[in-house]
């Protein structure tokens, strides 16, 4: 009997829970499957898919597994394949683990659309909200500006084995020595930016062994932290500038006392709502077309034979903006 | 009528009744919560799903029922899987024809079985708690693979490979039928042959058994190897649904395995539990997972509610137990 009772009670406590989840749309649904449920990037995408979801009366949903296991993508693709939604988004953990169950999708007529996944096969779209030209040029530029157009800069970045960071790298020192033959790069670039330590050792070094170092270029998220805090140890604020990405809740104080001077990132809610914005658009019929205004993309030139979009719509994280950006939680 | 409740009672075996009343629960509540639950396309996910988790917690069983623990599994089936990988490879990547699959099934059969001996040989040697001797296989190959796949992934097959992880036989998703088939070697295995008895044996009374005249040491080996064994199956299966093999897929799936195991009535001392009820605990869990998903539940809370359901049926469990027993004594 209290065998009877106890079963009756969780299926009920259950129902309860899942009851208030539970309204069924006959509007095509977008289930949206992020790498990992419950991180702050991933938190504020799902803040922009909701938002945009009610916005434009659509039911749009994130699904974030507990763990960064490529598995799980799988098995929460298929379960919204079994659920029928009429949209699924992406942003892949391993890209071809995700190729098998991402033609079934589109085998049942499923749109798919991923992020952060370039030329993602069996994709209909991937979108990026930075190229890696794009974002080593801003970062190159800014710098510029900064040094005035003249002087010493180092380049930091996460490994010498990433290729995006060194893409990056790639793309700010080609900017600069077109644009700002007076500037000179120190050294070849460093592999340091993904510790604190080493990145604020090594711009130690950098600033005892060059008097006339004027500048960082930090790609890797802990590279400006680690080159702001020898900046300030030195008391050389105003006179070296830091810049690169880097988490605005975690940079916030350097950018405060200017210790770092700035950086660019691109905002995981923006790809949120363009993940519903994109989903809309092509559950409607209609194409992705060359020139097309996209809110949230701006100005798209589509790349068709690898299906991606790729634009630049970069967040700059400085004094005025850290502080938004770090309440998101990033 | 009661004949047949009897037949049906040895047939399933009290461990039965835990998960059989919890897949009634999840059937019910998710059947009235959403209209698309009870439908072709959620069962097909759910049996697209269920097998290489399904095959994973198969390897899990074979060593709780001694009173051990194989933390080795995921790893040992990833390894197993990316020998395959590597043999596909060599003869021709996407044009490797069957034979180089027949000959890397084989070799990963038995890298698994040789992962699973050597857990074996030290815990029925050492006497080690398997734990700690599965915990360091773990670490072991972990690092093995990271080693000399640089944590990337390998890929790149025939083509033939895909239908066995996404093809379907007549309506029946071909890796659920690979594990219907493995679910009844194992029932085989351990209610018809010696080795299933002796699993028994050990898992209730380590010493009593060697005193009785059989050789402990040689059993120990034999299960670890066939949990082995079955973790290359999982490689395989994965190796096709994934198309790639990296040491860290399926990584999540380690504790679900105990928790199947349990669900499904497994002593976990050893010397108790089925093969079915615990097959049952897995469709359970994975409708569960699917269900709540189809509502648009997060993800953690499926977690959540997993904990909640294992601990429900242990205090279900302890209740019904402690009944029968007073109810027994009154009789008497």
């Amino acid at each position: 009997m209290i065998r009877k009772i106890l079963v009756a009670a969780l299926a009920t406590s259950l129902a309860l829970a899942s009851s208030a989840a539970a309204f069924a749309q006959e509007a095509g649904k977008v289930g949206v499957v992020v790498k990992i449920g419950g991180i702050p990037w991933f938190n504020a995408m799902e803040a922009g898919i909701k938002e945009r979801g009610q916005k434009l009366g659509i039911d749009a949903f994130m699904v974030g597994p507990t763990s960064a296991d490529p598995a799980l993508q799988v098995r929460a693709i298929e379960d919204l394949i079994a659920q029928g939604v009429k949209v699924i988004g992406v942003v892949p953990n391993d890209a071809k683990v995700l190729e098998p169950v991402l033609t079934k999708a589109k085998e049942k007529g499923i749109i798919v659309i991923t992020h952060e996944s370039p030329s993602q096969k069996g994709a209909d779209w991937d979108f990026e909200l930075a190229s890696s030209t794009g974002f080593g040029e801003a970062h190159g530029k800014l710098l510029a500006e900064k040094m005035g157009g003249k002087g010493e800069y180092a380049v930091f970045v996460g490994s010498l084995t990433v290729p995006l960071h060194n893409a990056w790298a790639d793309a700010a020192i080609a900017y600069i020595k077109k644009n700002y033959p007076d500037m000179a790069l120190v050294g070849d670039r460093y592999g340091v930016a993904e510790d604190v330590d080493k990145s604020r050792s090594t711009a130690l070094d950098l600033i005892s062994a060059h008097p006339n170092l004027k500048g960082f270029l930090a790609f890797g998220s802990q590279g400006p932290i680690g080159a702001g805090r020898a900046v300030e140890e030195r008391r050389k604020i105003g006179e070296i500038f830091v810049l690169g990405p880097f988490s605005p809740g975690q940079g916030q104080k350097l950018v405060k006392s200017d210790a770092i001077s700035g950086g660019f990132m691109w905002n995981p809610k923006q790809a949120g709502e363009v993940f519903v914005t994109l989903a809309d658009k092509l559950m409607k019929g209609e194409e992705v077309k060359d020139g097309d205004e996209i809110e949230g993309l701006g100005r798209v030139k589509p790349d068709f034979d690898n299906r991606n979009i790729i634009v630049d719509q970069l967040v700059p994280i400085n004094k005025d903006t850290v502080a938004d950006l770090a309440a998101m939680g990033l | 009528m009661s004949t047949i409740v009897e037949r049906v009672k040895t047939l399933f075996g009290p461990e039965m009744a835990g998960p059989g009343l919890a897949f009634l629960a999840v059937v019910l509540t998710f059947g009235i919560a959403s209209p698309q639950f009870l439908s072709v396309a959620t069962f097909g996910s759910v049996a697209f799903q269920l097998p290489e988790l399904g095959l994973l917690t198969l390897a899990m069983l074979l060593p709780i029922l001694t009173g051990g623990l194989n933390l080795a599994i995921t790893f040992t089936a990833n390894i197993a899987g990316l020998t395959l990988a590597w043999v596909l490879q060599a003869n021709g990547g996407v044009d490797a024809g069957p034979g180089a699959f027949v000959l890397g099934s084989v070799l990963a059969l038995l890298v698994g079985a040789a992962s699973g001996v050597i857990m074996g040989l030290v815990i029925a040697f050492t006497r080690a708690h398997p734990i700690l001797v599965s915990l360091s296989m773990m670490i072991f190959l972990r690092g093995l693979g990271e080693f000399l796949t640089r944590g990337g992934d390998v890929s790149g097959f025939p083509a033939f490979l895909g239908p066995l992880g996404h093809g379907s036989l007549l309506g029946v998703p071909i890796p659920l039928i690979v594990f219907i088939a493995c679910v009844f070697a194992w029932n085989l295995l351990l209610s018809r042959s010696k080795l299933g008895f002796n699993t028994y044996m050990i898992g209730s009374n380590l010493d009593a058994t060697r005193y009785s005249g059989i050789n402990t040491r040689k059993v120990i080996v034999l299960v670890y190897a066939r949990s082995g064994a079955m973790c290359a199956i999982a490689g395989i299966i994965m190796l096709a649904r994934f198309n790639s093999v990296r040491i860290g897929h399926g990584e999540s799936y380690l504790l679900i395995t105990v928790l199947a195991c349990f669900l499904g009535g497994v002593n976990p001392f050893g010397g108790f539990g089925r093969v079915i009820p615990v097959f049952v605990a897995l469709v359970v869990l994975q409708l569960l997972s699917s269900g709540l998903n189809l509502v648009g539940a997060n993800q953690h809370l499926a977690t959540a509610v997993w904990g909640l359901l294992l601990a429900g049926v242990m205090v279900l469990r302890f209740v019904a137990t402690k009944f029968k027993i007073s109810f027994v004594r009154k009789e008497t």
